[in-house]
């Protein structure tokens, strides 16, 4: 099967460049026969990418250490489920398992969309196709995970231990999913560009999967997010590291375009700005790609240094160039056929809220790169750390947040003073009423009251929606309130579901305000030795130290540290926090120590215990840090994540149209509702 | 238990196998501590400066709060105290958090030390650029770019939004509905927000 796998990796290659090749002369010659070899050439690459991963997998599983990649990433004594995982665990495997990811994506892109889209179809073909290509050239000559050694070394070094946790199981999975998936819409751009059918029809195909690669990328990093805070240990969940930066950028320009795309859908606007969206949506998941792999920027998440990054760059810069030549060429065919009628208007709203999250996505990627910029124009290295991105960021997504609450009321075209003041009323008197109880409560953070005042308004607004379409189907249905609902979200998946998305972002913008008081306390104990703290919630903590303890598990030695846990003279249970040496087969240390965090978690808290080390022999040296509200962050991607889903739920044509797509005037004289 | 890198490659391929593991397996082999970059510890410069006073500058809270301020130089992207707390593989942070500590007992209150350690390691050793020269341009750039934005939308808007004239030649049909249902078709299509 090894052996099979490693083939096949080549005849994918040759797959990949027939496809391409095939299918572009296909497209532009309009030779038939050209273009559905190229389509079954592609189906055959995707058959033989499936092959090669199964075959490195293969390896992976028997610990076969002929392989460079398989005696770098994995031991004989590493659990078989991170045998597994190892796959996408280093720089070789990962580019295969994106190779693999972006082979199925294509052949169900083209197989589900070869009836729907007939004549853009022979340009997406070749366009995935050559993004197919660059993938296996990389890997191939750049990041072969089958290259061999010169000798079979009698055991690997091992997974890294921070990747050995369920969250880097599934996290680096879905961010792929998210990431790669901006290669067809892309395709589809291309397609479209090439072909100057650029009306509503493609969008119909790109905004499903800009759908998918908006779910997964959510899903994805808030995985990212759980796996750094339940691992690294340094206390946070996201530190605007260049990595996460990275990952965040295709988010912010696809959640932009899932908006946008309904003015272009409604009003038949902003196709210029849709394109270039989609387009800068797959760059940036390449240029993510290049600063993970480059070594350009030093970063937690970053594979090792390597000379892939120069592939990507020279990727990302022709993907550039053709898609600006194109997109220039085209202007007149991407002309709007309405016009925006007032500033007062969901399409004016939407416009504000595309320029807010480009904006948000242009500062994360200026602070990214400010730090070469500097070094490069005066030759000074500087350091762009959180409180840059946060000063820069918060502010912006607070203004995010309120034209949340904003957009979806409003009225398309223009909206009536009558109309502001019956959506809006409700809205302000909550986010008002919210502001006194927190001020009286003696909240003084200006960034936290702002936050959780415009949370209360965008909630209040989306119950509203929810409220009013429940009672009217009550009223005119006779059904429950609970059926009244269930049935209010089926019928219209695409509006509910986005509202749903929503009260995920505010559940997330209530965890991030909570950020603000957190407290944390440096700690040495002995064991039978305790300290005192108050949380942020004015409650005493006691923890009393039960000792160090050592001892060996399957593949490393651990040293753990248990504290007793006492809120308020209430004993709340015991957390224990670990530091592991990880040994390979022969007990060899195999990586630096590493640490597990001790979590208690709350709804309204955490408290979060690391152990840094221990000093002499039972002295603890710790960090204590209550964290309020990190569970919402969790939960907010939750939320948003079921919000995702049920948005793209497939809902047949018929349902749509009841749900209000189409409206149906009543003869004159029955009343309106 | 600590254990050098020669030392382990010996003990995992043993002769001369482990120098082609070396070599196959170099860029991984770095010490990469609990934030997974190659962490160097020579990157560590002594801050000192004689004592000025005798009374400690700050409380412990005020000193873990000016540590977050700065930047450890291990290559992990994490400020001193969050390094130090965190990872105890890491040699720079503690070495650096003893400098503060010591800065603090000498009377020298957060200025002074800020001011001390830039002066040995230059700017990078602050987790955000100081706010002069052309480090301003970091900061109000995205607003800069975002006001612009603003504006050509607010331009453009006021552009597609004008009063369209009636062609002369086109006569305005009369319309077959009462005022109610005229009414009633404005509030459909303002309602119609799907």
């Amino acid at each position: 099967m090894i052996l099979i796998g490693e083939l096949s990796l080549w005849v994918a290659l040759l797959m990949a460049a027939w496809a391409t090749t095939a299918g572009f002369a296909g497209a532009f010659t309009e030779r038939q026969e050209l273009i559905a070899s190229a389509r079954r050439a592609l189906y055959a690459m995707c058959g033989f990418v499936i092959m090669a991963a199964a075959g490195l997998w293969t390896a992976l599983l028997t610990s076969d250490f002929s392989f460079r990649f398989v005696a770098s990433e994995t031991s004989r004594n590493l659990p078989s489920v991170y045998k597994f995982t190892a796959f996408w665990g280093g720089q070789d495997g990962s580019l295969l398992f994106w190779a693999l990811i972006l082979s199925c994506y294509t052949a169900i892109a083209v197989r589900t969309g070869r009836k729907s889209n007939r004549e853009l179809m022979p340009f997406v073909v070749p366009t995935l196709s050559a993004i197919a290509l660059f993938f296996l050239l990389t890997i191939c000559f750049g990041a072969n995970p089958y290259s061999r050694l010169d000798f079979i070394p009698l055991d690997g070094r091992g997974l890294n231990p921070q990747l050995q946790n369920p969250g880097m199981a599934l996290h680096p999975p879905n961010l792929y999913l998210g990431y790669i998936a901006t290669a067809i819409p892309f395709a589809y751009a291309v397609g479209a560009l090439i072909t100057r059918r650029l009306d509503n029809e493609w969008l119909t195909s790109v905004r499903r999967w800009v759908l998918v690669s908006w779910l997964f990328n959510t899903v994805g990093i808030i995985l990212g997010m759980w796996w750094a805070y339940v691992e690294l240990g340094w206390g946070g969940y996201w530190a605007w590291d260049p990595v996460e930066n990275a990952s965040f950028l295709p988010w912010l320009i696809n959640t932009a375009f899932l908006h946008s795309i309904m003015v272009q859908e409604k009003r038949g606007m902003l196709k210029k700005w849709n394109v270039t969206l989609v387009v800068s949506a797959f760059l940036a998941a390449i240029l993510g790609t290049f600063i993970t792999r480059s070594g350009v920027i030093s970063s937690v998440h970053a594979f090792a240094q390597s000379s892939v990054g120069y592939w990507f760059l020279g990727f990302l810069l022709l993907s550039i160039a053709v898609t600006a030549a194109l997109v220039s060429t085209r202007l007149r065919d991407l002309k709007a056929t309405a016009e925006l009628e007032s500033m007062v208007s969901r399409e004016a709203s939407f416009l504000f809220n595309n320029l807010l999250l480009v904006g948000i996505a242009f500062s994360v990627l200026w602070g990214t790169l400010f730090p070469i910029l500097s070094e490069a124009v005066r030759g000074t290295k500087i350091t762009v750390g959180p409180p840059f991105f946060n000063q820069v960021n918060v502010p912006l997504g607070l203004l995010l947040l309120l034209l949340t609450g904003i957009g979806p009321l409003i009225a398309w075209r223009r909206a009536s003073t009558a109309n502001l003041k019956r959506q809006f009323t409700g809205p302000v008197v909550a986010g008002v009423v919210a502001l006194a109880l927190l001020l009286a409560l003696g909240m003084r953070d200006v960034y936290a009251l702002i936050a959780y005042t415009l949370g209360a308004f965008v909630l209040m607004t989306i119950l509203q929606e929810f409220r009013k379409g429940v009672e009217a189907r009550h009223r005119m249905y006779g059904e429950g309130r609970a059926v009244a609902l269930l049935h209010l979200v089926a019928r219209n998946r695409r509006r509910y579901g986005g509202y749903i998305v929503h009260v995920g972002i505010v559940v997330l913008f209530a965890a991030f305000a909570g950020l603000a008081f957190k407290e944390e306390f440096d700690v040495s104990l002995k064991g039978g030795e305790q300290y005192a703290a108050v949380d942020p919630y004015g409650h005493q903590w006691r923890f009393v130290s039960q000792g160090v303890s050592r001892y060996d598990e399957l593949n490393r030695h651990t040293t753990a540290v248990l504290l007793e846990a006492f809120r308020d003279g209430k004993r709340m249970g015991v957390i224990k926090t670990e530091k592991r040496q990880y040994v390979d087969s022969r007990g060899v240390p195999s990586f630096e120590p590493s640490t597990e965090v001790g979590i208690m978690s709350g709804l309204r808290q955490d408290v979060y215990v690391v152990l840094a080390g221990v000093s002499g022999e039972d002295t603890a040296e710790m960090r204590i840090t209550f964290n309020p509200l990190v569970w919402w962050v969790w939960y907010g991607g939750m939320i948003m994540a079921l919000g995702g889903l049920i948005v793209m739920w497939p809902q047949a044509e018929r349902r749509r149209r009841q749900a209000g797509y189409e409206a149906v005037l009543e003869p004159a004289g029955t009343s309106a509702t | 238990m600590h254990v050098t890198r020669r030392g382990f490659l010996q003990l995992v391929s043993g002769g001369s196998a482990s120098l082609a593991l070396t070599a196959a397996l170099g860029a991984q082999q770095a010490n990469t501590g609990a934030a997974n970059v190659p962490m160097d510890e020579a990157r560590y410069l002594p801050v000192r400066l004689p004592p000025r006073s005798s009374q400690p500058s700050m409380t412990n809270l005020q000193r873990d709060a000016l540590e977050h301020r700065i930047h450890c130089q291990c290559g992990c992207n994490l400020d001193v105290f969050t390094c130090r707390t965190t990872d105890f593989s890491c040699q720079v942070s503690p070495a650096m958090h003893k400098d503060v500590m010591a800065l603090v007992a000498g009377g020298y209150d957060a200025q002074d030390i800020i001011n001390a350690f830039t002066k040995v390691y230059g700017p990078r050793v602050l987790m955000e650029p100081p706010r002069r020269g052309f480090n301003l341009a970091g900061y109000f750039t995205p607003f800069v770019v975002l006001l612009a934005g603003i504006a050509l939308v607010v331009v453009l808007i006021r552009r597609w939004h004008r009063p369209v004239e009636m062609d002369a030649g086109v006569r305005q049909l009369p319309v077959d509905a009462s005022p109610d249902e005229l009414e009633r078709l404005q509030r459909l299509v303002r309602h119609d927000d799907s």
